[in-house]
């Protein structure tokens, strides 16, 4: 109880001991964070965006001939069995014809003295998020060709090439440039901490020679570390709002529809709280690597 | 009772420090150990205070080779030691109080049993007044009694001074000595390492000599006046 109370007033004391150094780790801390934290509002938001484009992506299944109720339901039951499908829908020939009708728009006199059994009554079949991609299409077909009824299939392949390579590249880019600025957050805090700790190489090195053990060294700094990560990444969270809240909301707004900017929001809940763990456990591992090398006993 | 055997040190860039140096120090004793600058006093003291390990041979102390043990069981070794540095090493950054507090704390002791035991300690070099003052307004000297009250708050069994006496005036040089000479009659070893050579003569105790290394002489104090000092 003693040495825990030790600890927490040494935490406490060094940092407003040396409040230009501390601050300087926090203001690093925050600046790094708040970059990263912009970057994951950034690519949160481009996979929300991605999401709702792949909502497009259906297997439309075109009938032969208008199913009778009882074949409907049946057909429905079995489609709904396979995996990765999230909804099956059936558009009548009257439907069909409703929306073509619709597209044509100006053009829609085109269609003056035709009846909708011109079009084909059809099933849209919507598939599971994850399996929204040229391969999941194509295992669904794989398995509705088991039924003889259906042999007419529309998924609009090209537009899925499409997504699926440009859903790639946004991986791609966001993993690279996620992983490079987690690694420069960490070496720049790393250092920032390294620099700290070196202002107070003498205070390490007289505990030790009073008898401390390495650990009673290390806890008030490595608890200091995490403090200043905690406390570096609200300011980030925080500095990342205003940018997210001018930038993004009324910036973008301006240039966006309506719809597109009423889309864009910020970090969730457990996003942010990943960025505030991220700054404890930044803060814990930039104090602990340097502390390695200065406390020797 | 300390031990040495076969003691040698020689540093990394190859400068030898120690040879072959073979030593007894029973409980309770106080030894000067003396020699001209770079005889090997304070690496020595480094050794006994596991400040850095010889190049070879063994050190006993109560039993245990000190040569053997990890960095916690040096940490927890070091509680048993007070040691005076020639620098004082004190936390410029710290209050009296708090300096001298610093070994209670790493022994996990009660708030109250510190606050006591480092008033004590203060009252006893004569510094309870200047508790919250913090090093550098302080004098040399008085530094120089903040540490050794550091060094004296755990009760040490062994008390060692690296040139305590090399920085102050004689007035103190000479208080210093006494206060050495009072825990030493209290029963606690001290190894005094000093080349002040009117301080020797004014407190005659048993003197180790080195030379380049060496020990080249270990005489005992004359018989006379049962070893106190001559004012």
């Amino acid at each position: 109880m003693e040495r825990l109370r030790y600890f927490i007033q040494r935490t406490l004391f060094s940092m407003r001991q040396s409040p230009l150094l501390c601050s300087a780790t926090i203001g690093t801390v925050a600046i790094a964070l708040m970059l990263l934290a912009f970057f994951t509002l950034i690519v949160f938001n481009v996979q929300n965006l991605t999401r709702e484009w792949s909502r497009d992506i259906q297997v439309i299944v075109y009938l032969d001939q208008v199913p009778s109720e009882n074949k409907l339901q049946l057909w429905t039951e079995e489609i709904m069995q396979y995996p990765d499908v999230e909804r099956v829908h059936y558009v009548t020939q009257q439907q069909a014809f409703e929306r073509f009708h619709e597209r044509l728009g100006q053009n829609a006199d085109l269609l003056e003295g035709l009846l909708p059994e011109i079009l084909p009554a059809a099933l849209e079949i919507s598939l599971a998020e994850s399996a929204r991609s040229r391969e999941g299409t194509e295992r669904l077909i794989g398995l509705l060709k088991s039924n003889k009824d259906f042999h007419d299939f529309r998924y609009g392949q090209e537009w899925l090439d499409r997504y699926d390579a440009s859903i790639f590249l946004l991986r791609l880019t966001g993993t690279m440039a996620g992983g490079f600025l987690i690694f420069a957050t960490l070496f720049i805090i790393s250092n920032t901490i390294k620099l700290t700790i070196y202002a107070r190489r003498d205070e390490l090195e007289i505990m030790g020679l009073i008898g401390a053990t390495p650990m009673f060294i290390k806890a008030p700094f490595m608890a200091e570390g995490a403090c200043q990560g905690i406390i570096g990444a609200c300011l980030a969270l925080g500095g990342c709002h205003l940018l997210y809240y001018f930038f993004l909301k009324k910036g973008l707004a301006a240039l966006l529809t309506t719809a597109a900017a009423q889309n864009i929001h910020f970090l969730p809940l457990a996003y942010q709280g990943g960025i505030i763990a991220l700054g404890l456990l930044l803060g814990f591992i930039g104090s602990l690597l340097p502390l390695r090398k200065f406390v020797r006993i | 009772m300390i031990q040495l055997f076969n003691i040698g040190k020689i540093y990394q860039n190859g400068a030898p420090a120690l040879h072959d140096i073979n030593l007894k120090i029973p409980s309770g004793d106080f030894v000067y150990i003396t020699g001209s600058s770079g005889a090997g006093k304070s690496t020595l003291l480094r050794l006994l205070y596991c400040a850095q390990k010889p190049s070879r041979g063994q050190i006993l102390m109560g039993g245990r080779n000190t040569t053997r043990l990890n960095s916690r069981n040096i940490a927890l070794l070091r509680r048993d030691i007070g040691f005076i540095f020639q620098d004082f090493k004190l936390l410029n950054a710290r209050t009296v109080f708090e300096n001298v507090a610093l070994p209670l704390q790493v022994k996990a002791a009660s708030h109250r049993e510190i606050s006591t035991r480092v008033y004590q300690v203060l009252q006893y070099v004569g510094l309870e007044y200047k508790l919250q003052r913090k090093p550098l307004e302080l004098s040399g000297g008085e530094q120089q009694r903040v540490a050794i009250a550091r060094a004296l708050v755990v009760n040490p069994r062994l008390l060692m001074a690296d040139e305590p006496t090399g920085n102050l005036d004689h007035e103190l040089a000479v208080e210093i000595m006494q206060m050495f000479t009072r825990i030493n009659e209290s029963g606690t070893t001290v190894i005094v390492a000093t080349h002040d050579k009117e301080m020797l003569q004014r407190f005659p105790r048993r003197t180790i000599m080195l030379h380049d290394g060496n020990i080249i002489s270990d005489s005992a104090p004359p018989p006379t006046d049962s070893n106190t000092e001559s004012l």
